[in-house]
């Protein structure tokens, strides 16, 4: 190709502005932007951040929404381990009347098992040891392990019907989270962050907090891929923040060393790196400068955002006594609504220990006690905030649990193993329809007999609430337009507003 | 092979001729391995087939992998073993696993070059092919992904996708001379980019003009030289080597170099197992070259994913380069960075006099340049700040020096140390240290 027909190639491709996702791994997008007139700090379509025009901020690839948007932010409570939706919220008094008798075949229905049951010789029903009440308007039906959830069920929506492709942790948990079983895609709210940006220029738009459950300490491990960029930029990695000395990793500065010194520090590299630019002309550097600034913001933001100390104790009390013990689910409960307050994009929690094999009884009584009251806490205190409207608040797990017992069923005790054929979920917040119980399952609590809701009908309902088309959001990489739904997903209209 | 054969796996490729059968047919390949994946027995029992590395070859030719560190006599190796009765191959419908439909047998895409008939239908005969003379992908793809490596960008910009909704070449004949160059002699990696390196394109400048920058904003024309940012790997390498810690040990097990602490503890499920707990490496072990730090794939190290460091999660054929304020944050607080800030101090101070000279020294040693008058002067203000600074105890100068293990002998002054210590820091943070050209 002769150098003039390049050049022209590359003014029609301009023109086109095809050219931004042609280049989307490469750095040509930070001298495009430059030359296109923009300035510094604003996101053009490769990710890369240069400059706003709006005050507060960073811009994601999206222009402008698809559809008008219910909600502007996300709080994902997410329960590691898979909660059992029969102790919890869809109750079976099937299962306690044939108690011990054999799961029938025509239930199972070929239902391929884990290799944790899969070699039992039978499955012997079993239904919950937990009493159930009925709560709200509507008389929701809950289990007297959540009696706060119970409380504020004319807010949420229980949908008894969702289900999963995966019968394993990891693959369950990458699936909610990336839309596919195989590592490799970005997660959620990597995803948001590359659409939409972020509302605060101070924090990142994707956070991550971590628990440990009590119900089982020793269960199953997290994999910080589940909050990573995968392909996209990794500006748009979830970033965790801690209950350490250090909230987010490397934010302190070095022993010896003053705010002040810091300060003067990076005013000798801004300035260095600014000569070096007037002498070299790579707009790179001046974005290397814009960065530094932005940590040197983080390095402010993320303390005061973490620092409750100031929560006067009536919050405390809402959200319960562990809410003052850092790292604890409470505590990260509380943290959700500071960060939601700053217009955190995509806040995701984890509370591990959900994985009930064995003694679930016991176990499941004390994991349901870590999340209860904060969680119900946590839309009763964004909703007197008026924070609820333009939020979205999600409750659940990776997978259910089987309606037999895993291991001996005694008289006192028994386990669940992984089900992906139902299990439950509840939404609450901006455009979802309160006081509803949405899907139905057998009397057998096994498969769905009613509303059938997937996983990626789940990850397409909540990006419609963010006003995004689930079918458009999508980053090129490898010879494939890849997006979070992958090539599936229905939004779930009937519990929308 | 530089397509999206994998697109195929499900129907056929929708832009490319590569029908279903023949990604069937191309995975048949590979579906002859008798092994059996992980076995019942429990871990450190090695499946079949393995070979065995005996205490011979371990202190002979391969004694450059230090597997004498080992504390295991005999070292079993899984290998690929060709099963003798071919294992039958299916077309899977929409690639589902367990819906296998049609019987296919190894071949290849007709394409790229028929599969010789002459050719063993198994894994040597698939290795001719990729090397035979005709196949037009395998050269052409190998050199352009040295010219991604060397330039940032291939020749043929979208380097894992040779195909229709690929990029085209730039410099077409140019991609052609090297490629049958690279076959004609050798497949010698090595040769190739040494005579790329020598290229009158490769040794331009950097500096970008603004006619430059509005006629090729993207320097696919290659009238100067790319500016581009280091790889993780080679940010860490670059501090450690200039500082004079680098340990360039080569083979054996791999170490653990500093890391936040608390991250592996934080994601384990608790039941314990050699990656619950991560234990720092000690002594020469702390400054190995990033290629040996150890890798857990659930909780990578968080300093060389926050530079765009491969995740090991997919294949990827060209990472990320960004800019980000998290990278910020580990330049500036990594204990590695600020405990190589303290050695290239101590360094400069051995072997300058002058306050100026040392500056000059550490500033060339991280951006292979001498200072011009005006960063000297910069540099030199910033020094005398510092050191006065760390004389009237607004900083810790014990506390900062203590920083990373490594213990300095001998007499320095500790205010002098602290204040060109910090100066390196700096330097070390800037945009031109951890960028190429």
């Amino acid at each position: 190709m002769s150098e003039k027909k390049i050049i022209e190639e590359r003014s029609l491709i301009l023109n086109r502005r095809a050219f931004l996702g042609k280049t989307a791994l490469g750095v040509g997008g930070v001298a495009l932007a430059s030359l296109l007139g923009a300035n510094l700090f604003r996101k053009d379509k490769n990710g890369i951040l240069t400059k706003d025009d709006s005050p507060n901020g960073v811009k994601g690839i999206l222009n402008s929404l698809h559809h008008p948007a219910k909600i502007k932010r996300v709080i994902y409570l997410f329960q590691s381990g898979g909660p059992s939706q029969l102790e919890l919220f869809d109750h079976k008094p099937l299962l306690n009347k044939r108690r011990g008798e054999d799961l029938p075949e025509s239930i199972r229905n070929g239902q391929r098992l884990t290799g944790m049951t899969a070699g039992q010789d039978k499955f012997p029903l079993v239904g919950s040891q937990f009493k159930f009440n009925k709560y709200g308007k509507n008389g929701t039906e809950i289990s007297e392990l959540l009696p706060y959830t119970a409380k504020m069920v004319d807010d949420l929506c229980i949908i008894k019907s969702m289900y999963t492709e995966a019968i394993n942790h990891d693959p369950a948990v990458t699936f909610f989270q990336t839309g596919s079983q195989q590592p490799g895609r970005p997660s959620i709210g990597s995803w948001l962050s590359y659409g939409l940006g972020s509302e605060n220029e101070n924090l990142p738009a994707f956070t991550v907090l971590l628990s440990r459950g009590t119900g089982r300490p020793n269960g199953q491990p997290l994999y910080t891929r589940l909050w990573g960029n995968g392909f996209l930029h990794s500006l748009h990695q979830g970033v965790q923040f801690r209950a350490a000395k250090d909230p987010v990793l490397y934010l302190n500065d070095p022993k010896g060393i003053t705010k002040e010194v810091k300060r003067e520090m990076l005013d000798n590299i801004a300035a260095l790196n600014d000569k070096h630019y007037q002498d070299n002309g790579d707009p790179e550097i001046k974005s290397r400068i814009a960065q530094y600034e932005m940590a040197y913001r983080m390095q402010t933001s993320v303390p005061n955002v973490m620092d409750t100390a100031k929560e006067p104790d009536y919050i405390y009390e809402m959200y319960g006594p562990e809410a003052k013990i850092p790292g604890t689910y409470a505590a990260n409960c509380l943290l959700a609504r500071r960060l939601a307050e700053q217009d955190v994009r995509f806040i995701q929690l984890y509370h591990m220990g959900w994985d009930q094999h064995d003694n679930l009884p016991g176990a499941i009584a004390k994991q349901a006690k870590d999340v209860d009251q904060a969680s119900a806490a946590l839309v009763a205190d964004l909703k007197q905030r008026g924070l609820l409207e333009d939020t979205l608040v999600i409750w659940g797990g990776e997978f259910g649990r089987t309606n037999y017992s895993q291991g001996l069923l005694t008289e006192t005790n028994y386990g669940r193993d992984h089900h992906p054929r139902s299990f439950t979920m509840w939404m609450a917040g901006g455009g979802i329809k309160p006081g509803m119980v949405y899907g139905e399952t057998d009397d057998f609590g096994y498969n769905i007999v009613k509303d059938p809701v997937h996983v990626h009908d789940f990850q397409a309902t909540m990006l419609h609430l963010l006003g995004i088309d689930h079918e458009k959001l999508t980053y090129k990489y490898q010879g494939r337009r890849f997006r979070l739904t992958d090539v599936e997903g229905h939004i779930v209209k009937d519990i929308l507003t | 092979m530089g397509l999206t054969f994998e697109c195929a796996r499900c129907h056929d490729h929708k832009y490319d001729p590569i029908s279903q059968k023949e990604h069937f047919e191309l995975y048949s390949f590979f579906n002859n391995i008798d092994e059996l994946g992980l076995t019942p027995g429990g871990a450190g029992k090695i499946p079949k087939p393995y070979m065995t590395i005996t205490e011979k070859e371990k202190n002979g030719v391969l004694s450059f992998v230090q597997i004498q560190k080992s504390k295991m006599e005999e070292i079993p190796v899984m290998v690929m073993n060709e099963m003798e009765n071919i294992r039958p191959s299916f077309i899977l419908n929409r690639g589902v696993y367990d819906q296998p439909t049609t019987q296919v047998y190894p071949n290849t895409p007709k394409s790229i070059l028929p599969f010789p008939s002459e050719y063993p239908q198994n894994r040597l005969g698939l290795a001719k092919w990729l090397f035979h003379k005709d196949n037009p992908l395998t050269a052409r793809v190998a050199v352009n992904r040295f010219w991604q490596r060397m330039f940032g960008n291939g020749l043929v910009a979208s380097s894992f996708d040779f195909g229709n909704q690929g990029s085209l070449p730039t410099h077409p004949e140019l991609l052609d001379f090297l490629a049958i160059k690279f076959r004609e002699e050798g497949w010698d990696t090595r040769k190739i980019l040494k005579y790329i390196a020598l290229s009158a394109t490769y040794q331009q400048s950097t500096e970008v003009t603004q006619e430059l920058q509005e006629m090729d904003p993207e320097n696919r024309l290659l009238a100067r030289a790319p500016r581009l940012r280091l790889t993780a790997e080679v940010i860490r390498d670059q501090a450690l080597k200039i500082s004079g810690l680098l340990n360039r040990e080569v083979g054996g097990p791999s170490v653990k170099p500093y890391q936040p602490a608390g991250i592996w503890e934080a994601t384990t499920g608790g039941g314990g197992g050699s990656t619950a707990t991560y234990v720092t490496s000690t002594g020469k072990d702390l400054y190995r070259k990033s290629l040996y730090t150890f890798w857990k794939r659930t909780v990578p190290p968080p300093s060389m994913m926050t530079f765009d460091a491969a995740s090991r999660d997919l294949c990827t054929v060209k990472r990320q380069e960004t800019n980000t304020p998290l990278q910020a944050l580990v330049l500036l607080n990594d204990p590695q960075l600020i405990e190589a800030s303290r050695l290239l101090a101590k360094t400069a101070m051995d072997t300058h006099m002058e306050k100026i000279d040392q500056i000059s020294f550490i500033f060339k040693q991280a951006t292979s340049r001498d200072p011009d008058e005006e960063e000297l002067q910069m540099l030199g203000n910033y020094y005398s700040s510092m050191l006065e600074k760390v004389k009237n105890e607004d900083i810790g100068a014990e506390d900062y020096l203590s920083i990373g293990a490594y213990e300095i002998k001998g007499e320095y002054s500790k205010y002098k140390l602290a204040a060109l210590a910090l100066t390196a820091h700096s330097i070390l943070n800037l945009d031109e240290t951890i960028s190429r050209g």
